[in-house]
């Protein structure tokens, strides 16, 4: 007969199954995710809602310059409509899939929940990062594509399709970047107890990301390039689409990208060894 | 006179009390800081380089620069937090407790929001020090006391008119189920029109009659103005009598809709 305590085989042959288990899992979770939406259609219509108002105001700012100046630093008003459109994409899938999770962060650790995540047969980083989706929120990213095709459009830009593989990569990599930022900032939880403000913070410098990085000072550049990446999320995208950017930010980003994701794990693991559970 | 004077005491007790309470989170008052900071500074970046860029504005730099810089005090110290608290306890009856008791509910409410705000003070201040440092060679500093005062006058007026729109849409709560979208709503177009996401003086000209007119400009917008702009003696006087107006309108007209709302209340989990 076979107990627990015993010696068990591993889930997973190699390295590869390992990760394809959490892919599969990953798609369990979104699944659900999507048949609990549909539970709950009035969340759906009024996050449409409060997502297209605050899309139109937080648009307001460009409009409104670019009504006193045609160009800012080489930027038209359509390629920076462009890019609050890609920032809303960017956004949208923070909110959809990291967002919901991080912000649960202080739970997870207060109340304990964290020890029957570590029980689990499954990352425990992994599974607290992206347990948890937001479908609604897939509506901005909606919104978002809308905005930025009209951008493009109304700026006459044609990208090929080299550029618009540069683009979706260097999306990516922003993407990536903000949520090892922000994962980092809530994994601060171990140290500090609470880090929902943390949140707070975190979506608040986002916001630098609706404006072109040409439009800060040479320093803050730098900050928003290496520190707090939402360049990679928005500027570098768009002028990967507008056809002047080589590979070389791509490469950086992805070696940034794979940087980040190291030192959050890291933190991760620090973390947890300072974990005492808080449930038992 | 009396009901007054105890109301007054109690707000006082209660507002100590809270003090106490809120002060073991400081930590997350100096962190809710810098997220409050986070747009202003991020605006002034970018309209200072539109106007480098030559951007045609119809302020100068130095509007630009004070506007911001003081935005995000004036933010905070108007603010107000309670609508969907005070919903709530509308709503699952809490108020139930506080109608027996010789003081408002509303009490409470303005004990919290002015222990929060003394608290916030503290982590805010410094920081707006140092904004304030950082582009101190273009910033418009009034020498004349007077105009401190009326900024401190006209802040007082704003956040008394917060507050007062916050208890007239949560009073909806008396005859409403969900008042959280509303509340959303009043956050979003507050935004906008108080000032807090762009100047209101970059606003179209088209727009002006209506935007310098609506409540929201009083407050925000109007106390930064006093000290940023070049509001002259007898625009000042005006704007501070509309500010007035506005105070005594929507507060007697929340006072009708609070009374109407406590007759029409029937108690939830007594």
């Amino acid at each position: 007969m076979n107990t627990y305590a015993e010696e068990r085989p591993s889930l997973d042959r190699n390295w590869l199954q390992l990760q394809w288990r959490h892919v599969r899992l990953w798609r369990r979770f979104f699944a659900q995710a999507v048949v609990r939406e549909t539970h709950y259609r009035a969340h759906f219509l009024t996050t449409l809602l409060v997502g297209l108002v605050q899309l139109g105001l937080g648009i307001v700012p460009t409009l409104l310059l670019f009504g006193f100046t045609s160009e800012v630093h080489g930027w038209s008003r359509a390629e920076v409509i462009a890019l609050v459109g890609v920032f809303q994409i960017v956004t949208g899938l923070i909110a959809t899939f990291v967002a919901p999770n991080l912000n649960r962060m202080t739970t997870y650790l207060t109340e304990g929940e964290l020890d029957s995540v570590l029980l689990r047969p499954v990352s425990s980083q992994f599974y607290l990062t992206l347990r948890w989706i937001n479908v609604a929120e897939l509506t901005n990213v909606a919104s978002g594509i809308v905005v930025l095709v009209i951008g493009l459009v109304q700026s006459d830009l044609r990208p090929g399709f080299g550029q618009v593989v540069q683009a979706v990569v260097l999306a990516g990599c922003g993407l990536v970047l903000l949520t090892a930022v922000w994962s980092a900032m809530s994994f601060l939880a171990f140290w500090l107890q609470s880090v929902n403000p943390i949140g707070v913070v975190f979506l608040s410098m986002v916001e630098a990301g609706r404006y072109p990085l040409v439009f800060f000072p040479v320093a803050v550049r730098t900050f928003l390039t290496f520190a707090f990446p939402v360049a990679f999320a928005t500027t570098f995208p768009v002028r990967a689409l507008a056809g002047d950017l080589g590979w070389g930010p791509v490469v950086l980003g992805l070696g940034l990208a794979v940087v980040a994701m190291t030192l959050v794990r890291l933190v991760w693991r620090r973390g947890l060894l300072t974990y005492s559970s808080a449930s038992s | 006179m009396n009901t007054v004077v105890r109301n007054l005491r109690v707000v006082r007790r209660m507002t100590a009390a809270e003090i106490a309470q809120q002060s073991v989170y400081r930590g997350a008052w100096i962190i809710f800081m810098l997220a409050n900071i986070c747009m202003p500074v991020i605006s002034l970046l970018i309209w200072r380089t539109a106007l480098a860029n030559g951007a045609k504005l119809p302020v100068d730099e130095r509007y630009i620069t004070t506007y911001f810089v003081l935005l995000g005090f004036v933010t905070m110290a108007t603010s107000s937090w309670m609508a969907a608290f005070l919903a709530n306890d509308i709503r699952l009856g809490k108020l139930s407790s506080w109608m027996v008791r010789p003081a408002s509910l509303l009490v409470k409410f303005v004990a919290n929001n002015l222990s929060e705000k003394f608290l916030k003070l503290f982590a805010l201040v410094p920081m707006i020090g140092i904004v304030w440092w950082i582009f101190r060679d273009s910033m418009n500093i009034p020498a004349d006391a007077g105009r401190w005062a009326l900024f401190a006058v006209s802040i007082v007026l704003g956040a008394v008119l917060v507050f007062t729109i916050d208890i007239l849409i949560a009073a909806l709560a008396f005859w409403m189920d969900d008042v959280g979208a509303l509340v959303q709503a009043r956050v979003i177009i507050a935004s906008v029109l108080s000032g807090a996401v762009v100047p209101l003086a970059l606003m179209p000209a088209w727009s002006r009659g209506f935007v310098d007119h609506q409540p929201f400009r009083y407050t925000v917008s109007f106390p930064v103005e006093i000290v940023a702009g070049q509001l002259t003696g007898r625009e000042l006087l005006a704007g501070l009598g509309i500010q007035l107006g506005y105070v005594v309108v929507l507060g007697a007209l929340a006072r009708l809709v609070w009374a109407a709302g406590i007759r029409a209340y029937s108690a939830v989990g007594a």
